[in-house]
C-alpha cells in the first residue's frame, strides 16, 4: 500500500474519540489476544528463552493491528488495513538499508536471534537538550568513536541566542538550519564526512529546514518519525513522513510502547509492541526503532521493559525482514566516580538482551537527562562495544550476564535516586576531544567488569 | 429498606469489577434506600477507587483498569451528586482541578493518568485534553471556579507553553487567584521554579501528595 493510500484513509476512516480508540480498540483487542494467544510474563524472566511464545506473540501483534488499525490523532480517523495489505507491506519490507555516501556509507540490516553478525550501532546525542557552544565539539567526539554505524539525533537545541525555541516559530527553522549545518560540520571534522546521520531535530514541522545537500542534511541520511502511544499518528508526523519520503531519504520509524499503559502488563504491551513493528513497516518505515518504555520507572531497563524489549524483538527477528532497532534509556547518567558505572551496566543490559533477541542497537542516553549535554561519547564507544559482544551470544548466556548485571543496579532505578551524572564538559577536555582520566576509569572499570561477568569484550 | 453495608458492598464490587452500569445502579440503590449519600460516598466509591489507584502505583493493575474503574465511579457518582443537590446538599471534594496536556503537544497519557487518580482521591477534576491553548486554561478554571490549574508538557519543545498560561494569567491579573502545578517528562523542579509555577510533581502520586500537602496555599 502506498503512502497517498495511507494518507487518503486518514481522511476517510472511521471517525472516534482518542479514548474510544485507545480503551475499546486497543486495550479490548490487547485483553483478548493475550488471553487466546497465551502471552505472559512469570514475573521474573529479563530475557525471554520461549520461541513458540515469541511466534504467537507476533501472530497476536498482526491480529492486533489488523483488528485496531492506526489512530490518526489530528483527524480523530482510524487507517484500517486489510489483512493482503499488511502481508504485502511485510513481504516487502526492506532486508537491508543503505546510507551515509562515499567510503562512510554503511549498510543496517536485519538480524536473527542470536545472529553472530554485529548489530548496526546508531548513537550520538540522542536528543539531550544540547547547548550551541558545545552541539559541533559533542558531535565530533560521537563521530570520531568509528564503532557507531550513523551519528544519531545530534542534539536538541532548546536554546537559541539566549532565547528559549518554541517549535512552530520562525526561530525553530533557524534552529534547524544550524541544526543541519551543525551536525554536517561535526562528522566533517571527525574525518568522516559520508557519515550518515539519523535526524530527529524535535522542531515539529520546521525541522525539514534541517535539509540540504551541500550544508545540511541529505537524501541519503535517516530521517526519524515516532509513533505516538499507541499505534497512532499525528499530521506533523505524517507530513514529516510524507516529505522524507518523497526527498529519498532512509526512514527511520520509532515507536515507544508504554508498560502500565493501554497495552497493560509487559505481555500485553508486548503486543502492542508486536504490532507498532508491523505497523511502522507498513507506514513506509525501513528501520523500525523500539523503545520499551514505562509508566512508572519512565525509563527502559526495569525488568518490564527487558522482558518486553527481548520477546518482542524476537518475534520480529524470527518471523519478519524487518530492521529492528532498540533504544536505550536509562535512570543513572554518566560522569565520572564509583556511582557512574550505573550508567553503562544499565544500558549494557539492555544492549545484552536486544543483541541476542535478534535487533539493532540506537542509544544510550539517560531517561531524565540532567542540563546540557548530560550524554558521554565514551560511554558510547562502550555501547557499541558492548552490543558487537553480545553478537552470536547464546540467549542463555546473554541471560545469566543480564540478570547479575540488573541485581547491581535495580535498587536505583528511581530516577530521582539515580546519579546525577555530569555535562559533555565536564567529562572531556572539549579541545583535544579526549575523555577525562575520572570519566576513562568509569570506562575501564566496567569493561574489567563486564568481562568477568562472562561478555566476549576481547 | 437495603441494608446499608450490603449497598455499599455491591457499590464497591461494581468499582472493582469496572462495571459503570453496576455502579449507576447501586447508587441508584443507596438514593431509593434514603441512605446517607455522603456516607455512601465515602464507603462505596471512594474507599474503592482509592485502592485502585495503589494497586496501580504498585503495577498490578494498568491504566485500562484505572480509567475503567475511573468511568466506574463517574457514572455512580452521577446519580449520587444529583440527590445530593436535589436534597439541597452539596459534596464536598478536596478541590476543583483544570487539567490539560499544554498547546502543541498532543501527548495524553500522563496527563490522562494525573487525571485518574487526582479524581481517585477526591478532587473533582475537569480534563481538558490535549493541545489546550493557554486562553482555555483560563477560561476553563474561570468557567469552573477551579483552585488548581494543572499543566502537562512531555516535550522540551512544548513545555515552554507552561510558562505561557502562567504569563498569561498575571497579565489578566488573575496568577493569584489559581494554584498553578506542571509536570511531564522533560519537566524538572528547576523549570518550575524558573517560570513562577506554585508546584511541580515527578508522577500521578506526587501530584496528589503536592496538593493534599499545599492545601492551605489553593483552598479558598
Amino acid at each position: 500500500m502506498n503512502f497517498k493510500e495511507i494518507a487518503k484513509r486518514g481522511e476517510t476512516g472511521p471517525l472516534m474519540e482518542a479514548g474510544d480508540f485507545l480503551m475499546k480498540r486497543l486495550s479490548a483487542n490487547v485483553l483478548k489476544l493475550q488471553k487466546s494467544h497465551d502471552i505472559r510474563w512469570d514475573g521474573k524472566t529479563l530475557l525471554n528463552l520461549d520461541d513458540a511464545m515469541a511466534d504467537r506473540l507476533w501472530e497476536a501483534g498482526r491480529e492486533l493491528l489488523l483488528a485496531s488499525g492506526i489512530f490518526s490523532m489530528s483527524s480523530k480517523r482510524v487507517i484500517e488495513l486489510s489483512a493482503a495489505e499488511i502481508d504485502e507491506a511485510l513481504r516487502f519490507a526492506p532486508d537491508r538499508l543503505p546510507m551515509g555516501s562515499g567510503k562512510d556509507a554503511v549498510t543496517a540490516f536485519h538480524r536473527g536471534v542470536e545472529d553472530p553478525r554485529r548489530p548496526f550501532v546508531f548513537s550520538g546525542p540522542f536528543n539531550a537538550d544540547t547547548s550551541e557552544e558545545m552541539f559541533v565539539h559533542l558531535n565530533e567526539a560521537f563521530a570520531q568513536e568509528r564503532l557507531i554505524d550513523s551519528l544519531l539525533f545530534p542534539g536538541y537545541l532548546k536554546v537559541l541566542d539566549g532565547q528559549m525555541i518554541r517549535p512552530t516559530s520562525a526561530l525553530s527553522s533557524r534552529a534547524a538550519m544550524l541544526y543541519g549545518q551543525w551536525a554536517r560540520e561535526a562528522v566533517r571534522r571527525a574525518g568522516r564526512p559520508g557519515m550518515p546521520i539519523t535526524g530527529h531535530a524535535v522542531m515539529a514541522l520546521n525541522e525539514i529546514a534541517c535539509t540540504n545537500e551541500a550544508w545540511g542534511l541529505r537524501s541519503t541520511d535517516p530521517r526519524a518519525m515516532v509513533l505516538i502511544s499507541e499505534l497512532q499518528v499525528d499530521d506533523v508526523t505524517m507530513t514529516r513522513l510524507a516529505y522524507y519520503q518523497a526527498y529519498g531519504c532512509p526512514i527511520y520509524l520509532a515507536f515507544t510502547p508504554l508498560v502500565g499503559g493501554y497495552g497493560g502488563d509487559p505481555a500485553g504491551t508486548a503486543i502492542v509492541a508486536a504490532a507498532s513493528f508491523i505497523a511502522a513497516a507498513v507506514l513506509g518505515g525501513e528501520v523500525a526503532h523500539i523503545g520499551p518504555q514505562h509508566i512508572k520507572y519512565k525509563q527502559q531497563t526495569n525488568a518490564h521493559s527487558l522482558f518486553l524489549a527481548s520477546l518482542a524483538n524476537q518475534a520480529v527477528a524470527r518471523n519478519s525482514r524487518i530492521i529492528a532497532t532498540t533504544s536505550h534509556t536509562t535512570s543513572g547518567r554518566p560522569g565520572s566516580g564509583e556511582e557512574a558505572a550505573q550508567y553503562p551496566r544499565e544500558f549494557s543490559a539492555l544492549a545484552i538482551c536486544a543483541v541476542a533477541s535478534g535487533s539493532n542497537v540506537t542509544g544510550p542516553r539517560p531517561a531524565e537527562p540532567l542540563g546540557f549535554n548530560n550524554v558521554s561519547p565514551l560511554m558510547a564507544r562502550l555501547f557499541a562495544e558492548v552490543a558487537h559482544a553480545a553478537a552470536g551470544l547464546s540467549r542463555e548466556t546473554a541471560s545469566g550476564i543480564v540478570g547479575k548485571l540488573f541485581e547491581r543496579y535495580k535498587d536505583r532505578i528511581d530516577l530521582e535516586r539515580a546519579p546525577k551524572g555530569q555535562a559533555f564538559e565536564e567529562m572531556y577536555d572539549v579541545k583535544s576531544l579526549r575523555p577525562t582520566a575520572e570519566h576513562q576509569e568509569v570506562y575501564d572499570r566496567v569493561r574489567e567488569e563486564l568481562v568477568a561477568l562472562g561478555l566476549p569484550l576481547g | 429498606m437495603a441494608n446499608a453495608e450490603e449497598t455499599y458492598a455491591r457499590m464497591r464490587k461494581a468499582i472493582e469489577e469496572y462495571d459503570s452500569d453496576a455502579a449507576a445502579a447501586a447508587a441508584q440503590e443507596a438514593v431509593d434506600a434514603g441512605l446517607n449519600l455522603l456516607e455512601a460516598v465515602e464507603k462505596g466509591f471512594a474507599e474503592p477507587i482509592r485502592s485502585l489507584g495503589e494497586a496501580f502505583d504498585r503495577m498490578e493493575v494498568f491504566l485500562p483498569q484505572l480509567m475503567l474503574g475511573s468511568d466506574a465511579m463517574k457514572a455512580g457518582m452521577a446519580v449520587l451528586e444529583e440527590a445530593i443537590k436535589a436534597g439541597g446538599g452539596t459534596l464536598e471534594t478536596k478541590g476543583s482541578v483544570v487539567i490539560g496536556t499544554v498547546e502543541g503537544d498532543i501527548h495524553d497519557i500522563g496527563k490522562t493518568v494525573v487525571a485518574a487518580l487526582l479524581q481517585a482521591n477526591g478532587y473533582q477534576v475537569h480534563d481538558l485534553g490535549v493541545e489546550v491553548p493557554a486562553g482555555r486554561f483560563i477560561e476553563a478554571a474561570q468557567s469552573q471556579k477551579a483552585d488548581i490549574i494543572a499543566m502537562s508538557a512531555l516535550l522540551s519543545t512544548t513545555m515552554l507553553y507552561q510558562r505561557d498560561v502562567l504569563e498569561l494569567l498575571g497579565n489578566k491579573g488573575l496568577r493569584d487567584r489559581y494554584f498553578a502545578i506542571v509536570g511531564g517528562a522533560p519537566v524538572t523542579q528547576a523549570w518550575a521554579d524558573e517560570i513562577g509555577a506554585d508546584g511541580y510533581a515527578r508522577g500521578a502520586y506526587e501530584a496528589v501528595k503536592l496538593l493534599d500537602s499545599r492545601k492551605g496555599a489553593w483552598a479558598k
